[in-house]
């Protein structure tokens, strides 16, 4: 679906597997979008928001009671 | 939730399983992609999250409205796109003074150059320090075309414009994150 490789040539990514051998602490990019996708793949989604998603659903799938009938008991 | 909590590398969490049947293969395959969009374009950790519980709910509660015409990522980052702008709105409209876009662009230096990092550890923090700086359009159609599954045109029918519009914004765009991500240095 993706134009292919928009953003680095193969001899690029050699060079920069190259200069992260040389240090390992340092890291290029060959451009913006590819920076994004490492940060991107860096980051990861928070477990707490499938719980609170799954907490939600529970919620709005249970029928809730007349104001009366809880008020009742 | 901080920022190096966000960050930190895991695999897939046990609480998908929690999910809807419905919805668990849409979070598994696609979560991640939209996180990533709430997280850097609203550019706080907590709003991030708040946003793609909303994203995944809206997509739930929605479900019989996707026809397949697009594709499920294009669809739900309709959805994260509409929800964020929404969000940006009324919290930017109290909290930030307007800008001009133009001024900010032509002070720009020219060129383009492979962007080195000696310094991994605040990497993030140095990401959405130059997002921060850049137009919201800008921002946005970065965020998007980083995004392999996602074409130009796609990109392009996501913020209403053509593809050569977007290939247009984006040269000044790289340009602009470039000049102020090395300011963060």
């Amino acid at each position: 679906m993706k134009q292919q490789n928009k953003f680095s040539t193969g001899r690029h990514q050699e060079q920069a597997a190259e200069s992260q051998a040389a240090n390992p602490a340092s890291l290029e990019f060959q451009g913006v979008e590819d920076l994004l996708r490492h940060d991107a793949a860096q980051t990861a989604v928070p477990p707490e928001i499938a719980r609170r998603l799954s907490q939600s659903i529970a919620q709005s799938s249970t029928p809730r009671r007349p104001w009366w009938r809880r008020w009742i008991g | 939730m901080n920022e190096a909590c966000a960050e930190a590398q895991s695999t897939e969490p046990a609480e998908n399983h929690l999910l809807p049947a419905a919805l668990s293969a849409l979070y598994a395959d696609h979560s991640r992609a939209i996180y990533y969009l709430a997280l850097r374009f609203l550019g706080d950790p907590q709003k991030a999250e708040d946003a793609t519980h909303d994203v995944f709910l809206k997509a739930l509660r929605h479900l019989d409205q996707f026809r397949g015409e697009a594709s499920a990522r294009t669809w739900l980052y309709r959805i994260a796109i509409n929800h964020c702008k929404n969000v940006r709105t009324a919290w930017h409209d109290r909290h930030v003074l307007p800008s001009s876009d133009n001024e900010f662009l032509d002070r720009i230096p020219g060129g383009e150059s492979p962007l080195r990092i000696l310094e991994t550890k605040e990497l993030g923090g140095r990401i959405q320090k130059a997002l921060d700086g850049l137009p919201a359009e800008y921002r946005l159609l970065l965020l998007l075309v980083s995004d392999q599954e996602l074409s130009y045109e796609e990109a392009g029918a996501l913020t209403g414009q053509t593809a050569d519009a977007v290939r247009g914004k984006l040269f000044r765009a790289r340009k602009a994150f470039a000049a102020l991500f090395r300011k963060t240095e």
